[in-house]
């Protein structure tokens, strides 16, 4: 009956240190906050590219932005680096940040190449930067969302 | 969901540590696996070196130019082996320690 208890208080003590490891774990992630303003000034050199775009009947995207898709490749590297962390899933919080993301630089980018076909060039600069603002804010609540999911994840 | 089953290799506390932090991860970096556990070096390397004899772990080392040395980045995994060994370990705790989820028959 004891030995039973005992172990049974054993097995208990072991499955609550693996709940503090992740706690831990998930305390001592910083998010790197100029990696992940790299990331926003990616988004916010996109919206810009619409300057570099001919809106209209003969429309031609630039196409130097997939050179920006490159770049968003080594910071997201950078990124695991920097944590040491390289993650499994990110979950489906931090998941719902990205796609809001590319959203709001899909419809700032429509807006800025309505400017620019307005001839208000000028104003892309003012959606550049919401769409810095925006991906910086939404990459760090995806980079937060992911590490607070650690602590979620079951341990079988 | 696995069977339980109680694995001597898996069950010393660091080592089981080690397997639950790896576990929702797909890689770790050594240094930040031995500052959550708050072990030294050589410690870690030993139980590292226990469970990839085993075939639960993986290390890859890959250089870092941000050193300026030779020193390089180990990076840490759990192998497929070792996931499974690690939810079955982990669902006979749970199962000594009664609080084991209701398994669907």
């Amino acid at each position: 009956m004891e030995n039973n208890l005992g172990a049974a208080e054993d097995a208990a003590a072991r499955l609550r240190d693996l709940t503090a490891d992740r706690d831990t774990l998930a305390a001592g992630v910083t998010p790197p906050r100029a990696l992940v303003a790299a990331i926003g000034a990616l988004a916010a050199c996109w919206v810009a590219a619409a300057l570099d775009a001919r809106p209209g009947a003969d429309y031609q995207s630039p196409s130097w932005p997939w050179l920006l898709a490159g770049l968003l490749f080594v910071i997201l590297h950078l990124i695991r680096r920097d944590t040491g962390l390289k993650f499994r899933r990110l979950g489906a919080r931090a998941n719902g940040a990205i796609a809001l993301a590319a959203l709001v630089c899909l419809f700032l980018f429509s807006v800025s190449l309505g400017l620019v076909s307005l001839g208000l060039g000028w104003a892309v600069m003012i959606t550049s930067l919401a769409a810095f603002t925006a991906v910086y804010g939404l990459a760090g609540v995806a980079f937060r969302a992911a590490v607070a999911q650690l602590r979620a994840v079951p341990h079988a | 969901m696995p069977e339980p089953r109680f694995d001597e290799v898996v069950h010393p506390p660091t080592r089981l540590r080690i397997c639950g932090l790896l576990r929702p991860l797909e890689e770790m970096d050594f240094a930040v696996l031995r500052d959550t556990l708050g072990i030294s070096d050589a410690t870690l390397s030993k139980q590292l070196k226990i469970l990839a004899e085993a075939g639960y772990v993986r290390l890859a080392k890959t250089t870092s130019p941000a050193r300026r040395d030779a020193r390089r980045i180990t990076w840490v995994a759990l192998t497929p082996a070792g996931r499974n060994s690690f939810d079955a370990h982990v669902l006979a705790l749970q199962e000594i320690a009664g609080t084991a989820p209701v398994r669907p028959d």
